[in-house]
């Protein structure tokens, strides 16, 4: 038991830390895209980490597997999204360059 | 786009099966389970494949299983190396951005597979795709310019073409 | 255990919110918008923590919907960009 537990801080911990990062470089990025980058790559590890430290403290296996479809929808809305809006940042450059 | 008569009989060809399959799957791990609960996802499920059908109509494309295999295996450990990438620029203190947009020339062609294609390019490190548009020339946002970017994504596209057949790419449009 | 998950749960609140004052603040449209996507992620998160700290499973259905919630958001954002279609057949000014 304690080593589940210990499991679950070290995993909550990382994503933890991979939310610092993202929050740290959507502050420090100095561009609409850079950040983009800091949004969809590392707070969606971060999401991940959190999600895999939950695992074995669901109370039972549909609850686990109901973790695990939720961060695919998290994946494929974040790959989605991201792209939609780099797509729609990519257009405004074209019409106005110096945007 | 409307579905040629001759293919109406390939809706209920067993690809649709599977999506509804996939979805009524998808609606027992979410909704608590009951029987009014099974028949509202029976429903849901029909009413999913439908749309899903119609936005994008089953394909007889044989995918390469093990080639899948190996490509999944790759995700968790790009999506690691992604977000440790981009953490390392954001917290060290002389933060090494270079960001700037390059185009990059797909060999893939336009359609679902160039879709998937653009979605697994955003879980590359350092590298986020901005094109709009079906032109093969696609812009490519880069947080450091510095790196072989280029490179790196032909190498993606090359695994990822083995995937979906044997390195069938712009040849065969019609599958 | 739960206080640790409680504890996590606030402090990826903070940083959430820290996140999402800088993106309210722009100064592009795409910035806001991803101020959606933060909500998605993090706000995501910090349900499924809670979700597991109190035992109280249905919480997770608030990371389902903030998850679609923010993918709809990008969606609609593109569609509303200059130059696409509506959907009564005339494009954007």
């Amino acid at each position: 038991m304690i080593l589940v537990d210990m499991f679950t801080m070290a995993a909550v911990g990382a994503g933890m830390f991979f939310f610092l990062a993202g929050t740290v470089g959507l502050l420090r990025f100095p561009d609409t895209l850079s950040r983009l980058h800091a949004l969809t790559k590392a707070d969606n590890l971060g999401f991940g980490f959190i999600v895999l430290g939950l695992l074995p403290q669901s109370p039972d296996v549909l609850s686990g597997l109901k973790l695990v479809v939720v961060w695919l929808l998290v994946q494929l809305a974040a790959a989605t999204a991201g792209q939609l809006i780099a797509q729609f940042v990519g257009l405004e450059r074209r019409r106005d360059p110096a945007a | 786009m409307s579905i040629p008569a001759a293919s109406m009989h390939s809706i209920f060809n067993h690809g649709t099966a599977a999506r509804f399959g996939a979805y009524l799957a998808l609606w027992i791990m979410l909704i608590e389970f009951s029987v009014t609960n099974f028949a509202v996802g029976l429903l849901a499920a029909a009413w999913a494949t439908w749309i899903s059908v119609s936005l994008l109509p089953v394909s007889n494309r044989q995918f390469s299983p093990i080639g899948l295999m190996r490509f999944a295996m790759r995700l968790p450990w790009q999506a690691l190396v992604a977000g440790a990438d981009v953490a390392r620029r954001a917290i060290d203190p002389r933060m090494p951005l270079q960001p700037g947009l390059i185009t990059y020339a797909t060999r893939i062609e336009s359609g679902p597979g160039r879709d998937a294609f653009r979605a697994l390019m955003s879980l590359q490190p350092g590298t986020l795709p901005a094109s709009v548009g079906d032109s093969d020339a696609m812009l490519i946002h880069c947080l450091d310019t510095r790196q072989p970017v280029a490179a790196q994504l032909a190498a993606e596209e090359a695994l990822f073409a083995q995937i979906t057949g044997g390195g069938r790419t712009r040849s065969r449009r019609d599958d | 255990m739960i206080d640790f998950l409680y504890g996590a749960a606030a402090l990826l609140l903070l940083l959430t919110g820290l996140g999402l004052a800088r993106m309210m603040w722009g100064p592009a449209p795409a910035d806001r918008m991803m101020a959606a996507q933060l909500l998605g992620t993090g706000g995501g998160a910090i349900a499924l923590l809670i979700a597991t700290a109190s035992g109280i499973t249905a919480i997770i259905d608030i990371a389902l919907v903030l998850a679609l919630l923010a993918a709809f958001a990008a969606v609609a954002l593109t569609l509303g960009e200059p130059g696409t279609k509506q959907p009564d057949g005339q494009a954007n000014p």
